[in-house]
């Protein structure tokens, strides 16, 4: 049995100017599971399923709208799903693919036959916008994503994945408070004060990395799918800094008509940057019914994978 | 497809007990309240620098001594948590780092109470469907950094403790042993009966001085506990007798009952539901208090290492939680 991609819708805020960058911003008080419903709701529509289809929730973010709860209750409930049951998981920029890869094997295993996975992300309001924070805050962007997936039909099929994490870098990019390991408290006023709780991020190492490990991930994806590089319709590569998914593509000898760049238009959207992009390159009529795509992206942690569609 | 049993199992408490009449010194409450209502006599508080990913670590380390497995044989780490130890990356992350591998996929489960199954669950089917041989299932929880040890706070705070538990999963040639099914629930509906609010992505900002230190304490945990209590009762029966009929099995067929160490009267309530003798049901929230992600692992290897379970015995894991979520899984041993 195989997964294909049933679906797909996104949604972004307004664009809005801050820290002299246009960006999609949420201006409303509103997380990543409310910005995910359209998203969710394009995904059914496209799939052609009602709400009590879907079996089973994924969601990936790293901007949950509560501590816990995970994001994914909060959607599962403003969607009017059953009570099914709704996976949070965190794996950073790279949790869309990750997110693949579970949906993937529940389905395989004829556990369910249709999962819902969302990647969205609120990050403006947890950025620093001043003069501080501003290099880092004006990188990124808020939206959502949702992909539909069910069992294949024809040639449609996730056809090959590939995730990696590597946790021995975890200090490179990350956001340290709330801090469990702080004792005896996680976080203080003390902490605010100083700004700990606004991610840092070692530019140098990440986009050593990043250039590193992308080409090398999207060739075990193509790999594990049988495929060769020429019969890949669209890369869809997601970085936290454009210039690293640009020299990717220049690495893999990837013309720029077939590279969708997303941060280059919204800023990072960490999760939600691969199902926004491949969702408006299938409403923009670039890719469709038998394209093949290749979704690629690297970030915190670090981790980073890759997958190639047959739509 | 073949079917995944658990290879190796461990688990760590930090050293520092704390009692019901060490949170009497702290707190307006009594050591026969915090009994009567949940059971809990005393639980386990970290301390220094340790995070949920450092005692993850050692109970890793001990599943897979137990598995006779090297850390280079893992080939996926899964992180059930709601106390990361840090907000960003994921606390597989760190416990990557602190095992000393990398390259290997790594993430974390976010499911609260029900983290645990819910990891055990995608687990299963990266077993079952081929993916991966060997898959590290680690849930681990810092509760004590995050609780108001107030009056303000008692109804929460005395319930949890920290710990961790790891359990590592592999292939199982007999297609009638090892995880027979496991079954995922979740209704948002009620997700604020039991939460931590802040840092909340939908605040403007997320995180303000008024939130760590203002009145409202809207950085610790709130819960309505008769709301839970009602749902628990409710749910946690349900999802174990759908278990069970997706396998053609009754509650007689269980030979142990490990829940989720939540409450006391909650467990005890369920395994009457269930018509469970009190011999057939596990239970050690007296030690360590509501332990979340954490909680099933650390019994299920007591309950082994007491010798409760057998070759052929029949367990069964429950659990339900904020969001709320609950689950099931059964496991022929």
């Amino acid at each position: 049995m195989s997964t294909a991609l049933h679906g797909l819708g996104h949604y972004l805020p307004t664009v809005i100017e801050r820290g002299g960058v246009r960006r999609p911003i949420a201006v409303e008080p509103i997380g990543p599971s409310t910005l995910a419903v359209p998203a969710g709701r394009g995904a059914l529509a496209q799939a052609g399923l009602a709400t009590e289809a879907v079996d089973f929730i994924i969601f990936a973010t790293m901007t949950p709208d509560v501590v816990f709860p995970g994001a994914g209750c909060y959607f599962q409930h403003q969607m009017g799903c059953r009570t099914v049951g709704a996976l949070d998981i965190r794996a950073q920029c790279a949790g869309f693919v990750f997110g693949l890869v579970i949906a993937d094997r529940f389905i395989r295993a004829a556990v369910y036959e249709h999962v819902l996975l969302i990647g969205a992300e609120v990050h403006s309001s947890g950025l620093d916008y001043s003069a501080d924070g501003i290099r880092i805050a004006a990188l990124y962007g808020d939206g959502a994503g949702a992909t539909l997936l069910g069992t294949g039909k024809g040639t449609a099929a996730l056809r090959g994945a590939a995730i990696h994490t590597d946790g021995r870098h975890h200090q490179q990019f990350w956001c340290e408070y709330p801090a469990s390991r702080q004792h005896p408290i996680r976080v203080t006023v003390d902490d605010f004060r100083a700004r700990r709780h606004f991610p840092a991020i070692n530019f140098d190492a990440v986009r050593r990395f990043g250039e590193a490990a992308l080409p090398q991930v999207i060739g075990e994806a193509l790999h594990a799918a049988g495929t060769a590089p020429e019969q890949i319709d669209r890369y869809i590569i997601g970085h936290l800094m454009p210039e690293v998914a640009e020299a990717v593509g220049g690495h893999l000898g990837i013309p720029s008509s077939r590279l969708n760049i997303p941060s280059a238009r919204h800023g990072h959207l960490t999760a939600a940057a691969l199902p926004v992009a491949l969702s408006e390159d299938v409403s923009n009529g670039i890719v469709g019914p038998g394209t093949t795509v290749c979704l690629a992206a690297c970030g915190a942690g670090f981790a980073w994978g890759a997958a190639v569609v047959t739509l | 497809m073949r079917n995944a049993k658990l290879l190796g199992i461990g688990h760590h408490v930090p050293p520092r007990i704390v009692t019901n009449r060490d949170l009497m010194a702290v707190m307006d409450t009594t050591d026969e309240w915090i009994q009567q209502r949940t059971g809990i006599c005393e639980r386990h508080y970290s301390e220094g620098w340790t995070g949920a990913a450092d005692m993850g670590a050692i109970a890793a380390r001990q599943a897979l001594a137990h598995a006779q497995l090297t850390v280079e044989q893992i080939d996926c780490v899964i992180f059930a948590t709601l106390s990361p130890d840090v907000d960003m990356p994921a606390s597989a992350c760190l416990l990557q780092d602190r095992l000393g591998i990398g390259g290997i996929p790594a993430f974390d489960v976010r499911n609260q109470c029900s983290g645990f199954l819910y990891g055990l669950a995608v687990a299963d089917k990266f077993v079952k469907t081929g993916l991966y041989d060997h898959v590290l299932l680690v849930g681990a929880e810092v509760h004590s950094t995050g609780l108001d040890l107030t009056t303000r706070g008692r109804e929460v705070s005395v319930i949890f403790g920290d710990g961790a538990g790891a359990v590592v999963l592999g292939p199982e040639a007999d297609s009638q042993r090892g995880i027979l099914s496991t079954h995922l629930h979740a209704d948002g509906q009620f997700a604020e009966k039991l939460w931590l609010e802040c840092p909340s992505s939908r605040e403007r900002p997320r995180l303000t001085e008024d939130m760590i230190a203002g009145p409202d304490a809207r950085t610790f945990p709130k819960m309505e506990g008769r709301y839970v209590f009602r749902h628990a009762v409710t749910r946690f029966p349900e999802v174990i007798r759908e278990a069970l009929d997706a396998n053609g099995l009754t509650p007689e067929d269980i030979s142990l009952f490990i829940p989720h160490q939540a409450n006391l009267r909650i467990s005890q309530a369920v395994a009457m539901s269930l018509g469970l003798p009190e011999e057939r049901v596990f239970n050690n929230i007296q030690r360590y208090g509501n332990t979340t992600a954490a909680s099933i692992p650390i019994a299920l290897h007591e309950a082994l290492d007491e010798g409760r379970v057998r070759s052929g015995d029949l367990v069964c894991l429950g659990a339900f939680g904020a969001g709320f979520t609950w689950a099931a899984a059964l496991i022929r041993w």
